[in-house]
C-alpha cells in the first residue's frame, strides 16, 4: 500500500486536489475549468491507449469523441431517451468503427495511419453537417437540459465529481497496461512489430484491440461532453482541431505514462482559458494568439523534454534515488 | 522423412518477382541437432528463416515443426509451437529496459507478470546480462543487444531457436561468450539452427553445415566434409581457408 503510495503520488496530488477543490471554491467559472480539464485530461489519457500505449498514432479522434456526443443528442432530442442509452449506443458504434480503423492500422503505418484517421473523421463531418433531416445539419443540436442524474442534468459540482470519477477510472486503465500482461505485450508491439511476433505476440489482433478500446473510450467522453455543453456542432465535434488536442496534450504530459495526458490537459486548458480571456478584449486580431502560444509549448516540450512532464518527474525521481543510494 | 524430424523443409521454394530467392530447399533438424547454415551474401539465408518463422509465405513446399504443417502460418502462431528466431538486425524493444525485454517474451509461457518477471530475471542471468538488467535496451553496445536478443527468444521457452547471425560484429571477448553461450544452450537440450558468416565459429560448434548458394542447397555435412568440399570451397570458402586449416 505504501509503495503504491509511493509511486502514485502524483496522481493523487492530481486527482486529490481535484477533489477538494468543489469544497472550498463555489466560482461557477472556475469549476467549470475544472470539469473540462479533467474531461480534456480523460480524453488524452483515452488517445493516449492507442497513440502512447499502442503506438497508432491517430488524429482522427475527432471521430469517436463525435460518435459519443452525437448519439446522445440526436437520441435526447429525437426521441426522449436517456443521454446513458446514448452513451451505449455511442459506444457501441465506436466499437465498430474503432475495429475498422485498428484493422486500418494493420495496413497502413505511421503518417499513413495517421492521415487516414483525419480522412475518417472529415467524412463522418461531411455526413453530420449535410444530413440535415436527421441531424440537423451544420445548425447543430441542442441538448436539452432536464435536471437529475438519470438525465445527466448536474451542477457544477456534480460535473466535477463526475468528470474525476471518470478521469481517475482512465488513469486506472492505463496503470492497468503498464501492469498487465496485455499491455506488456501491447509495449512489445508498439516498439516493434516484428521482434513481438517472434515471441508469439498476435501483433495484429492486439493493436485492433486497443484502437478499438480507445474509440469506445473517447466515446464515452464525447457522450458526457455533450450533455455537460449542451450542444453538439458538428465542425466542433468532428473537428482535426479536437483530435490535436488529444494527440497534443498527451505528448507534452508524456506519451504511454498514465498521468502524462492528464498532466498536459491541466497545462493546456488553463493556459487557453487564462489566453482566451486575457485577449478577448483586446483586439480582434488577436484572439487565434493561443494557438500560437501552443504551437511554441509543444516545440519546447519536444525540443526539452520529449518524453513530456511526467518524463520530467520520472528523471527527478530516479536523480533523488542515485542521490540515496 | 524421419520420424524423429522436429523440422522438416521440403522442397521449399521462396520467389520476389523474377528472383528465386530460395529453391527447392529440403532440410530435416532433429531434436537436439545443432544445425549450421552458411553461404555467401545474397544465398537466401535469412529468406529461408524468414519462411520458416512465418514472416514470408513458401511460393512451394512445405514447413512442418512437430508434426503440425507450419507452412504460411502467422509468425505468431509459430513461435507459440515453440519456434522462434532472431533478427540479423537486432529488433530490441528500444525504449524499455532489459528486464521488461525479456519479460515480454516470457510472459509468451507465463499468464503472471510475477513468475515472468522472475522467468526473464533467470534467463538474463544465464545470458550474462545481469548487470544491465535496468538499462535502456536501446543504449546498450551491439554486442550485448545481440545477447538480449537471443535472451528474450530464450525466455519464451522454444523447441527449436533460428539464430540469425548472433555473431556478426562482436569483437572477440564477446564472441567467445556467445560461442560458449550456445554451446550450453545446446547442452542443456535446446535444439538450434544458426546462420553464420565467421566460419572459425561455425566449424566449432555445429554438427552438421548446410551450405546454400543463389537459394540452393549445394551441400550438406558434417563441418569436416563441408570443410573439404569443393563446391564450398569454390563458392564461399575459398582456398586460403583450407590452406589455414590444413
Amino acid at each position: 500500500m505504501a509503495r503504491a503510495l509511493a509511486r502514485h503520488w502524483g496522481a493523487l496530488v492530481v486527482f486529490g486536489a481535484a477533489a477538494l477543490v468543489p469544497i472550498v471554491v463555489r466560482d461557477a467559472y472556475f469549476l467549470d475549468s475544472l470539469v473540462l480539464i479533467l474531461l480534456w485530461g480523460a480524453l488524452s489519457a483515452a488517445w493516449n491507449v492507442a497513440g502512447g500505449y499502442a503506438g497508432q498514432v491517430s488524429i482522427g479522434h475527432a471521430s469517436f469523441f463525435g460518435i459519443g456526443a452525437y448519439s446522445a443528442a440526436l437520441l435526447g432530442a429525437r426521441w426522449q431517451q436517456s443521454p446513458w442509452l446514448g452513451m451505449l449506443v455511442g459506444i457501441a458504434l465506436s466499437l465498430a468503427a474503432g475495429a475498422a480503423i485498428g484493422y486500418l492500422s494493420n495496413r497502413l503505418k505511421g503518417p499513413y495511419f495517421a492521415l487516414s484517421t483525419i480522412a475518417f473523421s472529415q467524412v463522418l463531418l461531411i455526413v453530420a453537417s449535410r444530413w440535415r433531416a436527421f441531424t440537423s445539419g451544420s445548425e447543430g443540436i441542442p441538448v436539452p437540459f432536464r435536471p437529475g442524474f438519470a438525465t445527466l442534468g448536474l451542477g457544477h459540482v456534480a460535473w466535477v465529481y463526475l468528470a474525476l470519477a471518470v478521469a481517475v477510472l482512465y488513469w486506472g486503465i492505463q496503470v492497468w497496461l503498464e501492469h498487465s500482461r496485455f499491455g506488456y505485450r501491447l509495449a512489445g508491439v508498439r516498439e516493434d512489430e516484428d521482434a513481438a511476433q517472434a515471441l508469439g505476440i498476435p501483433a495484429r489482433r492486439l493493436k485492433v484491440i486497443a484502437v478499438t478500446a480507445s474509440a469506445a473510450l473517447t466515446s464515452v467522453c464525447g457522450t458526457l461532453w455533450a450533455q455537460y455543453v449542451g450542444f453538439v456542432d458538428p465542425f466542433y465535434v468532428f473537428s482535426v482541431d479536437l483530435s490535436v488536442r488529444f494527440a497534443l496534450n498527451t505528448i507534452i504530459g508524456g506519451m504511454g505514462t498514465a498521468l502524462g495526458p492528464f498532466l498536459g490537459s491541466i497545462l493546456i486548458t488553463s493556459l487557453e482559458t487564462y489566453l482566451r480571456a486575457t485577449l478577448s478584449g483586446v483586439k480582434s486580431g488577436f484572439t487565434g494568439i493561443y494557438l500560437i502560444v501552443y504551437g511554441v509549448v509543444l516545440i519546447l516540450v519536444v525540443r526539452f523534454v520529449p518524453d513530456g512532464l511526467a518524463g520530467v518527474a520520472g528523471r527527478l525521481r530516479a536523480r533523488r534515488a542515485r542521490a540515496h543510494a | 522423412m524421419s520420424a524423429t524430424a522436429l523440422l522438416s523443409l521440403e522442397r521449399v521454394t521462396k520467389r520476389f518477382g523474377g528472383l528465386t530467392a530460395v529453391r527447392e530447399v529440403s532440410v530435416e533438424v532433429r531434436a537436439g541437432d545443432l544445425l549450421g547454415i552458411i553461404g555467401p551474401n545474397g544465398a537466401g539465408k535469412t529468406t529461408l528463416f524468414n519462411v520458416i518463422a512465418g514472416y514470408y509465405r513458401a511460393d512451394e513446399g512445405r514447413v512442418v515443426f512437430d508434426g503440425h504443417d507450419i507452412t504460411g502460418r502467422p509468425a505468431h502462431a509459430i513461435a507459440g509451437l515453440g519456434l522462434t528466431r532472431t533478427f540479423q538486425i537486432v529488433k530490441p524493444f528500444g525504449n524499455l529496459s532489459v528486464l521488461d525485454n525479456v519479460m515480454i517474451g516470457a510472459l509468451t509461457r507465463l499468464a503472471s507478470t510475477r513468475e515472468a518477471r522472475a522467468e526473464a530475471e533467470r534467463v538474463i542471468a544465464v545470458c550474462g546480462l545481469g548487470p544491465h538488467a535496468v538499462a535502456r535496451a536501446r543504449a546498450l553496445p551491439l554486442g550485448l543487444r545481440k545477447r538480449l536478443e537471443v535472451a528474450r527468444a530464450l525466455a519464451t521457452r522454444p523447441r527449436l531457436l533460428l539464430l540469425d547471425e548472433v555473431m556478426a560484429g562482436l569483437n572477440p571477448t564477446e564472441l567467445g561468450g556467445m560461442i560458449d553461450l550456445v554451446r550450453r544452450l545446446h547442452a542443456d537440450g535446446l535444439t538450434l539452427v544458426v546462420i553464420e558468416h565467421i566460419m572459425a565459429a561455425m566449424m566449432r560448434l555445429a554438427q552438421r553445415i548446410v551450405m546454400l548458394h543463389h537459394g540452393e542447397k549445394i551441400a550438406e555435412g558434417t563441418p569436416r566434409e563441408i570443410a573439404s568440399d569443393r563446391r564450398v570451397i569454390d563458392a564461399y570458402l575459398g582456398e586460403e581457408f583450407v590452406l589455414a586449416e590444413a
